[in-house]
């Protein structure tokens, strides 16, 4: 089944039009992704379904129901919840008081030490970092606050803009290590990159967008094969 | 080469500085305050502090010891030279027609009351020992340097607030033979200026010799130490009205509404990073509604008393502040600013039109509100009605504590941070941003009110933008965020100036030197809340002492 269901979904920013109908899903406990050169509308895309613009056609449904209406702050308890482009930390908390804002909207205590724990097993860089500004740490340690921010929410699916961006290539390769492993503790997941080679093989379903519209999509596999793709964006 | 050039221009700069408070009427005015009396005042006082600094300043990184006595000489002298020649000028050029200031008794002052050939000497002689002094205090050891500076400070506290201090000791006995030993009724005995410096330098000197030969407080200790000067500081605040009589009690009572509107206003920039320079427009809500529930005048409405109409003043201002809070909500940043300035305005007009005159009193205001009463007890003068602001502003601050430490607290600082980011970790923007404003407006309402009580009348003129912008200066130098903070901002902008009220036309000038310096040299203000300062310092590239516990 699928969780989240983009059809015909078209945004504009004032006149511009930077989603030209697109329509995409995503299924239960998969890792879909969305490639695109820079400025193809991924963000835009993400943007829409967090609910932080409303898109002026199309619908957006998620586990069922329609999104249209709600408000960023619903949106994110219901489960769905986004790690924004650019590692968008709180830079003068520490990364435990960051830890701490992603469990925002929960109230069970115990639940929370669970999880704190959990991630920082997930992420063992951030225990010895746990106490520092999180202004002060690596683009690739922002990252994984970020990351761990976001599933401190319990989200049943994440939606993750560009994770890889400005990291060198180790850090890369961890980064999408670590996307795999929050996948496979049930966490569905809908990934943008730029990044196309790193993201298509690992993902279950691929779509590529250009200037708005999705032209083409298929199994990560088989895109990953794709003479087009291969030509536009893997050089 | 280069030390020489930066000495030149430290000098010039103060050379120029000490020529605008000259030209401004500054000086002048500040040599009818005497600190010593007979022997010095104010204005002499600001002349050598200039110099001084100069010194201090262009024998910052000069190197050797030699070379930065030289950096403070030249500076010193450079800084002089410049006050010397606006005093040739003012005794040879009729300037007075541009600058009223430049009046003979300025000349006179700028000579030390010699002719303008010898006087132009005395000056720039004065100037270069100044800056060479500065220089030498600058390398000085600091214990020293730092007993100097507190003896110093502590004579002229002193003596520019002599009237004040001596009004709370006027007691008999050894207070009396205290006060007759260092006072006489114009300032200063020379002797008690003496003993003032020699016990504030000594105690400066025994504190910071104890603190060396010990150890480095820890932050812990710093913190427990400065909560203690904290209630020392509100003991006092508490009690001074008592010793010293109405006149500081309305001084103070002005410094805690400002409390209250900075405590309001702090919880809307400082917290949740609304700028917002309508902010007045609360305190016109609340003043208002107080005034027409209670007022005994024909527009008078319900003829309560003040218990009754205070809290109904403050949810009026909360609903005021949620309605104010709805148009601005998708504003963002510089934008936010002007949007609320006109918001601000627009009450204040509103409030004067001939529309609403019926209703408000127009220019002609509201007037006969009585005073608050406690059964028959009526609190009708200044200093009891201080103390009706000291509780309000606890419970305020009270509250403010809690806001600050809740859910509500963190939502505001997220958002504050990243808009974006906040929502989608599940913060209710829109509900947060409203009560921003609503709470905000409580506080500011809650002031307006006692105000309106206070005065007796409230007329729209006493709205005006500049309360808005005395509010968020005192916050800004306070240090955003930080609730100890508000309290040493009030005192510093509010009470500060209002006690040295002959310079009333000057405030301004004195609060735009506060917020440079300020920005320059302590940009998270005086009382930094702990998370503003560790963003300044973390964007300032210094590491955490936590940072340095990484693995090896
Ligand atoms: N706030 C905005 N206002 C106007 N245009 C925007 C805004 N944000 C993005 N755009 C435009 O929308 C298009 C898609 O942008 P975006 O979704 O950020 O692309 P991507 O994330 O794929 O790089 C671009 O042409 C961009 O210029
Ligand atoms: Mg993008």
């Amino acid at each position: 089944m699928a969780l989240l269901e983009l059809s015909d979904v078209q945004v504009f920013y004032d006149k511009i039009e930077a989603l030209k109908g697109i329509s995409l899903s995503v299924e239960a406990g998969r890792i879909a992704t969305l490639v695109g050169a820079n400025g193809a509308g991924k963000s835009t895309t993400l943007r829409a379904v967090s609910g932080l613009i409303h898109p002026r056609a199309g619908t957006i449904r998620y586990d069922g129901t329609t999104l249209a209406g709600r408000q960023p702050h619903e949106i994110t308890a219901m489960g769905l919840v986004q790690v924004p482009e650019g590692r968008r930390i709180f830079g003068r908390l520490t990364v435990d008081e960051n830890l701490a804002m992603g469990a925002f909207t929960r109230h069970d205590r115990r639940g929370i030490a669970e999880d704190r724990e959990r991630l920082l097993q997930l992420f063992p860089r951030l225990r010895e970092r746990l106490h520092q500004v999180a202004g002060t740490l690596s683009g690739g340690e922002q990252q994984m606050v970020a990351t761990a921010r976001a599933l401190m929410a319990r989200p049943s699916m994440l939606l993750m803009d560009e994770p890889s961006m400005g990291l060198a290539p180790m850090l890369v390769e961890q980064v999408f290590e670590t996307i795999r492993a929050i996948n496979a503790d049930g966490v569905t997941i809908l990934l943008v990159e730029q990044n196309a080679l790193m993201a298509l093989s690992i993902a279950d379903h691929g779509y590529v967008l250009e200037s708005g519209r999705i032209v083409l999509s298929g199994p990560g596999r088989d895109l990953l094969d794709d003479e087009r793709v291969r030509h536009a964006y893997l050089g | 080469m280069k030390t020489l050039t930066k000495a030149a221009t430290t000098g010039l700069l103060f050379g120029v500085g000490g020529v605008y408070l000259a030209l401004v009427g500054l000086l002048e005015m500040m040599q009818a305050r005497p600190i010593v009396f007979g022997a010095v005042n104010l204005g002499q006082a600001v002349l050598a502090l200039l110099a001084l600094a100069c010194g201090a300043v262009a024998a910052r990184d000069a190197g050797p010891a030699f070379a930065r006595a030289g950096a403070g000489l030249l500076g010193g002298l450079l800084a002089g030279a410049l006050m010397a020649l606006l005093q040739v000028i003012v005794a040879t050029v009729p300037l007075q027609g541009m600058f009223i200031a430049a009046s003979p008794a300025l000349r006179n002052m700028l000579a030390f009351g010699f002719a303008p050939g010898p006087g132009a000497l005395a000056m720039l002689l004065g100037g270069g020992i100044g800056g060479l002094a500065g220089a030498v205090l600058a390398v000085s050891v600091p214990s020293l340097r730092r007993a100097i500076v507190a003896g110093a400070a502590a004579v002229v506290i002193a003596g520019v607030f002599q009237e004040l201090i001596q009004l709370m000791i006027q007691y008999e006995g050894i207070i009396g033979w205290i006060r007759d030993f260092v006072y006489t009724w114009q300032g200063l005995r020379p002797q008690g200026a003496v003993a003032i410096f020699v016990i504030a330098g000594g105690t400066s000197l025994v504190l910071s010799h104890r603190s060396s030969a010990g150890h480095v407080p820890s932050p812990d200790q710093r913190r427990r130490r400065r909560f203690i000067s904290a209630g020392v500081a509100l003991l006092v605040l508490v009690l001074m009205p008592l010793l010293a009589g109405a006149y500081i009690g309305e001084v103070l009572m002005l410094v805690g509404l400002y409390i209250l509107m900075g405590m309001g206003l702090n919880l809307e920039v400082g917290l949740a990073g609304l700028l917002d320079l309508g902010f007045v427009a609360f305190f016109a809500v609340g003043a208002y509604t107080t005034a027409l529930l209670m007022s005994g005048s024909s527009i008078g409405l319900l003829h309560l008393s003040y218990w009754e109409a205070m809290p109904i003043a403050v949810l009026v201002s909360i609903l005021g502040g949620v309605l104010f809070g709805l148009p601005v909500l998708g504003v963002r940043g510089d934008y936010l600013a002007v949007a609320t300035l006109g918001l601000g305005e627009i009450v204040r007009i509103v409030v004067l039109s001939d529309f609403a005159a019926p209703l408000l009193g127009g220019p002609q205001g509201v007037l006969d509100i009585p005073k608050p009463s406690i059964g028959s007890f009526e609190l009708g003068s200044p200093v009891k009605l201080f103390y009706l602001t000291l509780v309000c502003a606890g419970v305020a601050a009270f509250i403010a504590w809690r806001l600050e430490n809740s859910r509500l607290g963190r939502a505001w600082e997220a958002l504050r941070d990243d808009e974006d980011v906040a929502q989608a970790l599940g913060v209710n923007l829109i509900r947060s941003k409203l009560l921003a404003y609503g709470l905000g407006a409580a506080f500011a309402g809650l002031g307006g009110s006692i105000f309106a009580t206070m005065l007796g009348s409230v007329y729209p003129s006493s709205f005006q933008l500049l309360i808005s912008i005395n509010v968020l200066a005192l916050i800004i130098v306070g240090g955003m965020g930080s609730l100890p903070g508000v309290v040493l901002g009030a005192i510093a902008l509010i009470g500060l100036p209002e006690l040295l009220r002959e310079f009333g036309e000057y405030r301004y000038l004195f609060y735009g030197a506060a917020l440079i310096v300020m920005m320059r040299w302590k940009p998270e203000g005086l009382w930094p809340s702990e998370v503003r300062s560790r963003e300044l310092h973390a964007a300032a590239g210094e590491a955490e002492p936590v940072a340095a516990m990484e693995p090896g």
